[in-house]
């Protein structure tokens, strides 16, 4: 089944759009599906042009598109189990929140909290994505635990804050302090960040660009080759964060 | 007519020992107070009467009327904000946080521009507090850090800290140790035993590296980290633990420095670190006035101290989605109610425009920044001067605030309730 959602035209189009609903299961059984509109409930179909086509027998099979201005949609994919959602262009913050299987593509960019305390599937976001990729909510004290966010331009701030688990790939540059927090899981930034795992506990986290700002609180620990897209790199090890008796693992690029 | 025990309604102090001379319906002197207790006092920049913007100018309207338009302007919009809250008393404030679970709006305090981040970090790893009492009469060693108390705080050192004897420090200046740190040096650093000066945006750094040396781990510490050498690390270090009771105090170049709440989680984890050699206590030097009961009166209601989204009738906060820095700046809300504070004058210029795109109104008692960019004013009186209720201290004391004469204005409560029984019966 190919569900597909074009956004109609708002006369407010900041306001933004809470759509924890769209996610393939839902498709498959129901025909009530309702977003919030700043502070109104309104149906889906208020909002978008729906088209519907070929049938499903589980939510596997359900490809959800969604195109038009996406950008200020929200919680997208939220507690997302299984099937596709391809987002032909931006999306708005959390999105992916919570999901545990199934696949997310976003063609554009993503706002921030994108896979917030993702369990398992896979995000690719093929632009840009917002501060907190890969993060937790607010005084939750283990973010991401599973699954794949690989973000081929830039994430922000805080990338991977309490990451425990799972795999998260910026390939481009990320902002100040990914992987704060982080206490497992693996978080690879291919290009330059500031201040890497501050008050990380365990983990490993692999800078391939410049690494600013480096915290004065990580021991030495020699270096090791390590592949990164089909080439190999001498990298720089580091055991931390001491102020906070860390066990992880940072490795820079030598 | 002299009032003693004065309550000053500038800053978090809010210091009690004022004696205030009234004349009629106007403040005439003011003793025990600093230059910024005497300008809120005897300033009179007061708004007449409500004014609603007619063309390129004002026109003067009654309350019912501009309070029957705010009403309007609100139940129209699909994402009001109500913004502000920290110039006004405990009661108020609680009405306003009823009022946007009603119309399913965000409300959010001054926070978001100054100690939102200490409190987002004392949610991650709790508080080691105290009242200003117990530093008063027990600290013998003070850091304030990237805070500047006297000139935002100007009674801070002699009520509490540096000038102030307490019952366990008989003579402060003497046997107490005070340390500033900050990114350049200031009126406050001129008066400290140990002055640090940190590289901007190096605090925390400078907060992991003391963890680590007052865990023991000196080893491992640079030559410098941040501009500070290690020797000075190791000072600071050792007087710390050899203290018999220590104060912590940040300000907001803290807070609003790069990295932010981390920041001040580095900072509380210091002081727990402290705590295994003596005792340390960590406090916000709240600025705003009642900002502090602004975030006790949002919890009690909501379970959240700033940034409550009530779109969807139930509470939800995200700091950096449900605050207003970030919902002005994405230009999200379509309306916008201003109480007690001058966001015209502390945010950022996107945010401004977008204040003055949308119908904004002000419940305020001065003419500010923000009444340019609004469409409705509402004066109302000035607590702790022509209105009372109750105000917390920086360190979560609630103070009772005087009322000094009866004016001519109502009281944001008065104007808030009758705001929110017009709401309530348009909702049905
Ligand atoms: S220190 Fe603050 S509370 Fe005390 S008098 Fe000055 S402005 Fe008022």
């Amino acid at each position: 089944m190919r569900v597909v959602l074009k956004t109609r035209p708002r006369e407010k189009p900041r306001i933004p759009i809470e759509a924890e609903e769209i996610i393939p299961q839902n498709f498959l059984r129901k025909d009530d599906i309702t977003v919030y509109y700043g502070n109104k409930e309104r149906s889906l179909e208020d909002l978008f042009f729906v088209t519907i086509e070929g049938p499903a027998v589980s939510p596997d099979q359900v490809e959800v598109v969604l195109t038009g201005e996406t950008g200020m949609i929200k919680r997208v994919g939220e507690y997302m189990n299984a099937g596709r959602i391809i987002i032909e262009g931006d999306i708005g913050m959390h999105c992916g929140n919570f999901m545990s299987a199934g696949e997310i593509v976003i063609r554009g960019n993503a706002d921030a909290w994108l896979g917030r305390e993702m369990r398992g599937g896979r995000i690719l976001c093929e632009g840009n994505a917002g501060h907190y990729c890969a993060a937790g909510y607010r005084g939750e004290k283990r973010g991401m635990r599973g699954g794949t966010v690989e973000v081929k331009g830039n994430a922000g701030d805080f990338t991977a804050e309490y990451l425990s688990g799972g795999e998260v790939i910026i390939h481009g540059n990320c902002g100040d302090l990914p992987g704060v927090e982080m206490r497992g899981g693996t978080l690879v930034v291919g290009g330059d960040c500031a201040r890497p795992c501050g008050n990380m506990t365990g983990g490993t986290c692999m800078v391939f660009g410049k690494a600013r700002q480096f915290l004065p609180t990580f021991r030495s620990n020699g270096s090791q080759e390590v592949e990164y897209a089909g080439k190999r790199y001498r990298m720089n090890t580091f055991r931390g964060d001491v102020a906070n008796r860390g066990k992880g693992t940072l490795m820079v690029r030598a | 007519m002299k009032v003693e025990d004065v309550v000053c309604p500038f800053c978090g102090c809010l210091c009690d020992d004022l004696v205030v001379e009234v004349e009629g319906t106007r403040v005439v002197n003011v003793e025990n107070g600093c230059t910024l207790a005497n300008e809120k006092f005897m300033g009179d920049h007061r708004l007449k009467a409500p004014i609603r913007r007619a063309g390129n100018a004002w026109e003067e309207i009654s309350y019912d009327e501009a309070i029957e338009e705010t009403a309007a302007i609100l139940l129209d919009a699909d994402r009001p904000l109500l913004y502000g809250w920290s110039g006004t008393f405990g009661e108020a404030q609680s009405v306003g946080v009823h009022l946007a679970e009603l119309l399913g709006a965000v409300i959010d305090n001054t926070s978001t521009v100054c100690h939102g981040p200490s409190i987002m970090a004392i949610q991650e790893v709790g508080h080691p507090g105290c009242t200003l009492g117990q530093v008063k009469n027990r600290a013998d060693v003070v850091v304030y850090w990237a805070a500047n108390p006297i000139e935002a705080h100007p009674r801070h050192m002699s009520r509490y800290t540096t000038f102030c004897d307490g019952f366990f420090v008989k003579s402060a200046f003497r046997e107490r140790k005070v340390i500033v740190v900050d990114v350049r040096e200031t009126e406050s650093s001129q008066v400290a035993d140990e002055f640090v000066k940190v590289n901007p945006g190096g605090d925390y750094a400078v907060l992991s590296a003391l963890r680590a040396i007052v865990r023991g781990k000196r080893d491992l510490i640079p030559a410098t980290v941040e501009g500070v050498s290690r020797e000075q690390l190791f000072r600071v270090a050792d007087l710390c633990m050899s203290a018999k009771f220590g104060a912590i105090f940040f300000g907001v170049g803290l807070t609003m420095a790069q990295g932010k709440y981390k920041n001040i989680r580095n900072a509380i984890e210091l002081t727990e670190e402290l705590n295994r050699h003596t005792k340390f206590t960590i406090s916000p030097m709240r600025g705003h006035w009642n900002v502090y009961g602004s975030n006790e009166v949002f919890t009690w209601i909501t379970g959240y101290p700033y940034a409550v989204d009530f779109a969807r009738g139930i509470a939800f906060y995200n700091p950096g989605e449900t605050t207003s820095v970030d919902i002005l700046r994405r230009g999200e809300c379509d309306a916008c109610l201003v109480v007690a504070s001058d966001p015209g004058a502390h945010f950022p210029r996107a945010c401004a425009e977008h204040l003055a795109r949308i119908p904004t109104v002000q419940i305020d008692p001065h003419v500010n920044a923000t009444t340019h960019l609004s469409r409705i004013q509402i004066p109302v009186a000035v607590t702790g001067i022509d209105a009372e209720g109750t105000a917390y201290r920086m360190d979560g004391v609630p103070i009772r605030t005087r009322r000094l004469f009866y004016g001519n204005y109502p009281d944001d409560l008065d104007v808030l309730e009758k705001l929110y029984r017009i709401i309530r019966e348009a909702r049905g």
